[in-house]
């Protein structure tokens, strides 16, 4: 059969279904009395590609092969897209189950990463709390002078650097610089699981300090009725960002039986759920942080009592939550 | 095999069976994509500055909420949007699509996103660079992971016009990809100069039995086997 010949016997069809995928993909502006038919559109999808197999097995002409090109391809998007993920009860499905299972699944790495942030958090605090002229090795005089100053019991809120003037303004940098730290300590995973590491310990090292050096000077008070509370969410996230960063790393360098390709993909997907949940989790810890935290109002008993409250929460949340199908 | 090499087309197969064509972007393409967004940003930036300013209090943890959204989900939101590409990659005219064809999912989107810090490993996107310009589908890092390729978007080739030329049947018996390399010419032929044509022609001369001369009416003649080809009888 001749090209033309080709052309004109299926013509009709072709037309159709342009027809129907600008509908679909809104690139026409015409208005349609008849309903749309998807089952149309499958039909007429599975046709063009038989023609296009036929078409370029004949070696017919490039302007027809492209028409064929594009009408299979876009049709394949329309049939084949998955754009479900956003969805209301998709989010809700995450939140309920999705992400605290992917914890669970990657326990191994949830602990390596705590250990990772715990240990230097520990031997740092432990050194600068005996050795207070330490802190100066880690921030210079006058950040020190300052962390001193936010924790005083006189402060007007505690643990506030004094250029962040009201509430709102300390939320906005929390969650501007807390999960940004979170996604970096996540993403530089990629590089065998090295960047993880030193944002785990960096960041472990130098909370120690800090606690290291308060508590040194008498403002433990302070200091642990701020952090505790949103503590349990804040902590939590870096570990289990870095526990995510730290599974990116580990795909590349042991693969098993995938190639080191497929092996990061499959290891990115299944992170990608565990960074929307510590994202969330540092939204909720910047909002406690900014608004309740640093208030001078709350007895220090309250605050402890929501402390332990919320890392009884935050801890049965990982270990129950999602166990049984919804 | 030269043309093997050459072309960096990546094949994704359908469940049909059929071979989509993606042409991945290469490095220059992807560089002025990302300088026309990293412009538009900048005007984004400059307005949110102007407006946060007659917020009072409230203003400034608004700009750093807006910062932190602006420097992650800028790309994200453009690509999950119908045409897929952030405004720099549509003006370049590229766009982001996963590896079998598809458009790019939430999760997809976010995680090449993210890993861009990766990719800007050890300065200046040294790591992205260097994938983008050693893989044969331009892939960086980012687009590795989360499974995902960034294409050129398909432009529609002319429709030949060869009202004018009188179909010429072959010389010989033609395989069909002789005669589609006839049809390419033929297609191509309003975009060439005239002395072009002819020489390209001269090399295909044989079809119309006219090997080893040049010149126009052998070009006319060449052109005539090629609307043959196309199925127009004299």
């Amino acid at each position: 059969m001749t090209p033309l010949a080709f052309e004109a016997l299926y013509q009709a069809e072709w037309q159709e279904l342009e027809q129907l995928l600008d509908r679909v993909l809104k690139r026409t502006t015409k208005k349609f009395e008849e309903p749309l038919r998807g089952e149309r559109i499958a039909a007429l999808y599975r046709r063009a590609c038989e023609h296009l197999a036929l078409a370029r097995a004949r070696s017919y002409p490039a302007y027809m092969l492209d028409r064929l090109d594009r009408l299979t391809a876009d049709a394949h998007q329309v049939i084949y897209q998955q754009r479900g993920e956003l969805g209301g009860s998709a989010l809700w499905h995450i939140v309920a189950q999705d992400f605290p299972r992917a914890v669970r699944a990657d326990h191994v790495f949830v602990w390596v990463a705590a250990a990772l942030f715990i240990l230097p958090l520990l031997v740092v605090g432990v050194l600068v709390y005996f050795q207070p002229n330490l802190i100066l090795s880690v921030v210079d005089a006058s950040t020190a002078a300052q962390f001193e100053q936010m924790y005083s019991r006189s402060a007007e809120s505690i643990g506030r650097a004094p250029t962040a003037a009201t509430n709102w303004v300390a939320f906005g940098g929390y969650i501007r610089n807390n999960i940004s730290i979170a996604f970096q300590c996540f993403a530089s995973g990629l590089a065998a699981g090295v960047g993880s590491i030193f944002y785990l310990v960096l960041n472990g090292a130098l909370i120690g300090a800090v606690a290291g050096y308060l508590t040194e000077r008498g403002l433990s008070e302070t200091f642990y009725s701020f952090v505790v509370t949103h503590g349990a969410f804040e902590l939590t996230a870096i570990v289990l960002s870095g526990a995510a960063g730290l599974k990116l790393g580990h795909s590349l360098l042991a693969p098993g039986r995938r190639t080191r390709r497929q092996s990061l993909v499959h290891a990115a997907g299944e992170c990608v759920v565990i960074v929307y949940g510590v994202t969330a989790m540092l939204v909720v810890a910047a909002a406690i942080e900014a608004f309740w935290s640093s208030s001078v109002w709350v007895p220090n008993a309250v605050k402890y009592g929501v402390a332990s409250v919320c890392w009884i929460v935050v801890l049965a949340y990982f270990t129950r939550q999602g166990r049984h199908a919804a | 095999m030269a043309h093997d090499v050459l072309d960096t087309v990546v094949a994704a197969e359908t469940p049909e069976g059929i071979v989509l064509e993606l042409r991945p972007a290469g490095l220059s393409a992807r560089f002025y994509a990302f300088l026309i967004d990293w412009l538009v940003r900048l005007l984004i930036l400059y307005a949110a500055a102007i407006a946060q300013a007659f917020m009072g209090g409230f203003g400034i943890g608004f700009w750093f909420v807006f910062l932190f959204l602006l420097e992650w989900f800028y790309p994200v939101v453009f690509e999950l949007s119908r045409s897929g590409a952030t405004p720099g990659k549509s003006m370049v005219g590229i766009k982001v699509v996963m590896d079998n064809g598809l458009p790019i999912t939430p999760a997809a989107s976010f995680t090449r996103n993210l890993l861009r810090v990766a990719d800007f490993l050890p300065f200046l996107f040294g790591a992205g660079i260097l994938s983008i310009l050693l893989r044969q589908d331009s892939k960086r890092l980012g687009d590795l992971a989360a499974a995902t390729i960034v294409v050129h978007q398909p432009q529609r080739p002319p429709k030949l016009k060869l009202d004018d030329v009188v179909p010429v049947a072959p010389f010989k018996p033609l395989a069909p990809s002789d005669q589609a390399a006839l049809v390419a010419l033929a297609a191509r032929a309003p975009t060439l100069t005239a002395e072009r044509l002819d020489e390209l022609a001269a090399l295909a001369a044989t079809v119309s039995g006219d090997g080893g001369k040049a010149g126009p009416h052998v070009t006319r003649r060449v052109l005539g086997v090629a609307q043959w080809a196309m199925g127009k009888r004299a």
